[in-house]
């Protein structure tokens, strides 16, 4: 899955004949200046000014002003370009065009199993969250498109009448098409609405397409945002960049505030070895995984940043029993990136609690156990061990 | 019994090397239950009319590689299942093929990173055709002591650990691949093993789910209880428990579930496989699916940890109830090995091979090669130069730094002798043909030998036997005009007493500079001035000087032409590199440097 801005998500809307507000992104204030000078709009409409990054309740953090003139949206878009919110310096914000309207409306579709489901209310905005029950479904099977009667019949059944209930239907086969051709997974547009010319505008776009149909969209070159509220950190990147360029994978996430760092194997085993963790009271410092049989360099990268995660007291490299992922190998690159860290002086206090098996397990595990004539802190399990009992290991030690 | 994978399945595998390797692993599982390799075919079109070769035990079983998966069906009538190890982008169009081939029943796909709707497309199809479509992204299937499909079950000695050799009583069907093995560990160690174990991809849409898996061990009348590894996201955990609580089910059913872990993250943070996502108002969460699980009748631990004692307590109950009766073990003989590799056995001390060559100078099993035992990089580092690895990989010694001096001189005099000798000539001519570095220097390299460049090791050998059997300059000539002929190292084709060779004269010079014994080097210019008293032409040449100075400084005879070859590479080399960098082109003898000696044109006679 992967999210995608409002301004890309918006422009593949109006890709698919859905009208939007007119909109800008821009990245400084020489280049807002610039865009005012030429586009007509800029000068004479309100405007709204927003934040254009990967993060929650904007609107709480005051990132998104409206009712703005162009001297106002001026100032307002040099209050938040370069702003600092913990982790990310905020370098774009979508200025786009206020539009007049009286009526809100919802419109969603969403991926589920056996196809698409469309979704329509005649309460938008906010007013949706108290009102699910109002919002009507069209259920499609994949491969199926919804006829016109169909969609005549939900929008009449969500309480549209007249000449908006004929608008609202074309509106959700343009929003239709544009999913099913987009390979998205999930698009809503909140609040569609009715502009005074009488015509339905999509006022904010939530995107989230299909990254691994990125092979048959060449247009799709805006970067994919982290779905977690806020932006991914320098270390998720780094790893992501190795993840992307390998075969297998590695994953990274981090949680600041937690001490238990976890390095295990496999995209079902991590998950297992986190539930341990906070089924013991522990707090988690990141989520990590290795799998698929990844080069040694790769899981080296990751355990690099693993080794770096601050105030960490255990650290976990769990695995399952592994069908093809070489454990000897694998291993090494973990080997070396504990010792580059030990180096550094990073793990001091730091107790490492080892779990797997899989190809080539005696040689890594030795390895392993070797590292405990080097000075390392290190406890070493074989398959004998059941999967998660070295986090009851290590949450029973103080 | 089993489902899915069984004695009967023949499988056609769609892909390239990771299809090899599949079908590889799928051969150890094949030997280890002693039956033959159950692979029929491959499609992969780039290498159509081909055949990989598959290790069965102690041979090798050639499977043909068709262009179509229509091709191998008619070919091999009995291909019944089809495994799918194309790249996501050409994954739907293979699969399509295959689930289209009316022989084919069964698809499973490896591929992952398919996008989500080519798999709902694939699953919607197959269900219209009553066939099974598993993954994608699944590991495969294993049926114990039946058929494995894919890698699932790892390397051979975990299939036997896991007692893959035969069947047990418990189903399995999980996401994630790690966890599928690691739960035939569990149910070999806790309880008597598998049936059937399937990886049925950590997508979040798989193509066949829990349910119709649960349908079909519930048919299966060895399959006496079913373990499922769910994760959070999605339904599919929901749907098994209202499968299993919807009427008296015969098989058990235990489950876990991960994502407890969620609860206590930041809002938003998903972890583990694509398919392990929230749904839109919190439904699918780990704890949702466990309490329907466990409402359901289904035995749910509540940590992963526990599973192993819950199978435990599943099986033991199994057989007070007689459902199930206790396997015998097998006595350590009678457990499945895979036969060793010759390195193997070697390793273990139990086979003695004769080596076929003996190698005194070079050792390159280690991560840098020893020339005679010493590092390169530590010579490197310890100022030792071309002419001492020339002394370790000629004649097995370190020669000193006097010795080196004269090497480097050797080689820098005879490096190159201008474009009209035959060897450069003959490279000349083949760059100029076009032809590439290695051949066109090979070429020039022919020319060498005993009119060019490659009477060292004979002069050596000569002057080498003068000074052994103490022969006077004499006796020496006497010796080789009645025995040899004319001396190897003497004479010239256009150098002369009164027209010497600057080369020879630096050569001879260096060396009386050294004030060192040289026998051989006095010898052979004692030779030269009785030579060339008779005739002007008759003196020591390069080649003769080298070779008495390399023997002089103890290098073995048959060593010797390898300094002419070996400085004359460079110039060689040079002059191929010179004709590509003027572009020359293709150049041809001129028929006027020719004596047409042959007959003038005459009439052909009649053929009898």
């Amino acid at each position: 899955m992967a999210k995608v801005l409002e301004g890309p998500g918006m422009g593949l809307l109006r890709k698919w004949g859905i009208s939007t507000p007119n909109y800008v992104v821009v990245t400084s204030n020489d280049e807002f200046d610039q865009l005012s000078q030429v586009n007509d709009w800029l000068q004479k409409s309100k405007l709204v000014v927003k934040a254009h990054e990967a993060l929650g309740s904007r609107f709480k953090l005051g990132l998104v002003k409206v009712g703005l003139d162009l001297a106002a949206a001026k100032a307002a878009v040099r209050e938040m370009l370069g702003k600092k919110l913990e982790t990310i310096t905020i370098s774009q914000v979508i200025v786009s065009e206020a539009v007049d309207h009286k009526e809100e409306y919802y419109a969603s579709a969403k991926s589920v199993r056996d196809g698409v489901d469309l979704m329509v209310a005649t309460c938008g905005g906010i007013e949706v969250e108290s009102n699910w029950d109002k919002v009507k479904h069209l259920s499609l099977e994949i491969g199926d498109t919804p006829t016109d009667s169909a969609l005549s019949s939900l929008v009449k059944d969500a309480g549209f009448s007249g000449d908006t209930a004929a608008k609202m239907a074309e509106f959700l086969k343009k929003l239709f098409t544009c999913f099913d051709n987009e390979d998205a997974q999930y698009v809503e547009v909140n609040p569609v609405v009715l502009s005074g010319k009488g015509e339905l505008v999509a006022l904010d776009a939530v995107t989230l397409l299909d990254g691994d149909a990125k092979f048959r969209h060449k247009d799709w070159t805006f970067p994919f945002a982290a779905e977690f509220g806020r932006a991914y950190t320098k270390n998720e990147e780094e790893v992501m960049a190795v993840d992307a360029k390998v075969k297998g994978s590695v994953k990274l996430i981090e949680i600041p505030g937690g001490n238990i760092a976890m390095l295990p194997a496999g995209g079902g085993a991590s998950v297992y070895y986190s539930d341990a963790v906070v089924a013991r009271g522990g707090k988690l410092a990141n989520y990590a995984e290795y799998s698929g049989d990844p080069p040694d360099w790769a899981v080296e990268v990751l355990t690099e940043k693993v080794c770096s995660l601050p105030g960490i007291k255990h650290i976990i490299v769990g695995g399952a029993i592994a069908n093809f992922t070489d454990v000897k190998k694998t291993f090494g690159g973990i080997i070396s990136a504990f010792r580059k860290a030990k180096a550094e002086g990073k793990l001091q206090g730091v107790k490492i609690w080892v779990r797997r098996g899989g190809p080539n397990e005696l040689q890594g595990l030795a390895a392993m156990r070797a590292l405990q004539d080097e000075g390392f802190d290190i406890q070493v399990f074989d398959r004998k061990t059941p999967l998660t009992d070295i986090v009851d290991m290590a949450m029973a030690t103080k | 019994m089993s489902i899915l994978a069984t004695k009967d399945t023949h499988v056609v595998i769609q892909g390239g090397l990771a299809g090899v390797n599949a079908a590889r692993r799928m051969a150890e599982f094949r030997y280890m239950i002693k039956q033959p390799l159950n692979v029929s075919a491959f499609v992969y079109p780039p290498d159509a009319g081909k055949t990989n070769e598959i290790i069965c035990g102690t041979g090798l079983v050639m499977v043909p590689i068709y262009k179509t998966v229509q091709e191998a069906t008619a070919n091999h009538l009995e291909i019944n299942t089809s495994l799918v190890y194309i790249g996501a982008d050409r994954a739907y169009a293979g699969t399509m093929e295959a689930l289209n081939d009316p022989h084919i029943k069964t698809v499973s796909m490896i591929t992952e990173g398919v996008p989500e709707k080519d798999a709902k497309l694939l699953g919607k199809h197959a269900r219209k055709l009553g066939k099974i479509f598993n993954g994608p992204s699944s590991i495969g299937v294993v049926s114990a002591g039946e058929c494995r499909l894919g890698v699932i079950g790892g390397a051979f000695d975990n299939l036997v650990a896991c007692k893959l050799y035969r069947p047990g009583s418990f189903g399995v069907i999980t996401k994630s691949g790690g966890l599928s093995n690691e739960i035939i560990w569990i149910c070999s160690q806790f309880a008597d093993g598998i049936t059937t174990a399937i990886g049925i991809g950590g997508d979040a849409y798989p193509g066949t789910d829990y349910v119709s898996y649960l349908e079909m061990f519930e048919n299966d009348p060895q399959t006496k209880a079913v373990v499922i590894v769910g994760e959070m996201g999605g339904d599919l955990e929901e749907r098994a428990a209202e499968w299993y609580g919807a009427k008296k089910r015969r098989i058990k059913l235990l489950a876990v579930v991960s994502g407890f872990c969620q609860e206590s993250l930041p809002k938003g943070m998903k972890f583990g496989h694509a398919g392990a996502k929230e749904g839109l108002k919190g439904e699918g969460s780990a704890r949702a699916k466990s309490e329907a699980l466990k409402k359901a009748g289904a035995i749910v631990p509540d940590t992963f940890g526990a599973l192993g004692p819950a199978i435990k307590a599943t099986h033991e109950e199994l057989l007070k109830t007689g459902q199930v009766k206790p396997i015998p073990e097998l006595a350590p003989a009678e457990v499945p090995k895979l036969p060793k590799t010759v390195q193997e056995s070697m390793k273990d001390g139990e086979v003695l091979v004769t080596p076929l060559i003996k190698s005194t100078i070079c050792d390159d099993r280690g991560d840098e090669p020893l020339y005679h035992g010493y590092p390169a990089s530590e010579l490197i580092n310890s100022g030792y130069d071309i002419p001492h690895i020339i002394g370790l990989l000629w004649d097995n010694r370190l020669v000193s730094k006097q010795e080196a001096e004269i090497i480097k001189r050797i080689i820098m005099l005879s490096a190159d002798h201008g474009p009209c000798v035959s060897g450069a000539l003959t490279t000349i001519i083949a760059a100029c043909a076009g032809i590439g570095l290695s051949q066109a220097v090979a070429a020039g390299m022919i020319m060498i030998g005993p009119r060019f460049g490659g009477a060292v090791t004979d002069a050596g050998r000569w002057f080498k036997y003068a000074i052994d059997n103490k022969l006077s300059v004499e006796d020496f000539l006497a010796y080789m005009k009645n025995n040899v002929g004319p001396v190897p190292g003497i004479g010239h084709r256009v150098k002369s007493l009164r027209n010497p060779d600057k080369r020879v004269k630096e050569l001879v010079g260096y060396m009386k500079s050294l004030n060192i014994p040289t026998p051989h080097l006095d010898f052979a210019l004692e030779v030269e001035k009785v030579t060339a008293a008779k005739k002007d032409n008759l003196i020591l040449n390069v080649d003769g000087t080298m070779a008495a100075v390399l023997v002089d400084i103890g290098f073995p005879v048959d060593s010797l032409n390898g300094f002419f070859v070996l400085a004359r590479t460079i110039g060689m080399i040079g002059h191929w590199t010179d004709q590509k960098r003027q572009g020359s082109r293709l150049i041809r003898l001129f028929d006027y440097l020719v004596n047409y000696a042959s007959p003038k044109r005459r009439e052909v006679p009649p053929l009898k």
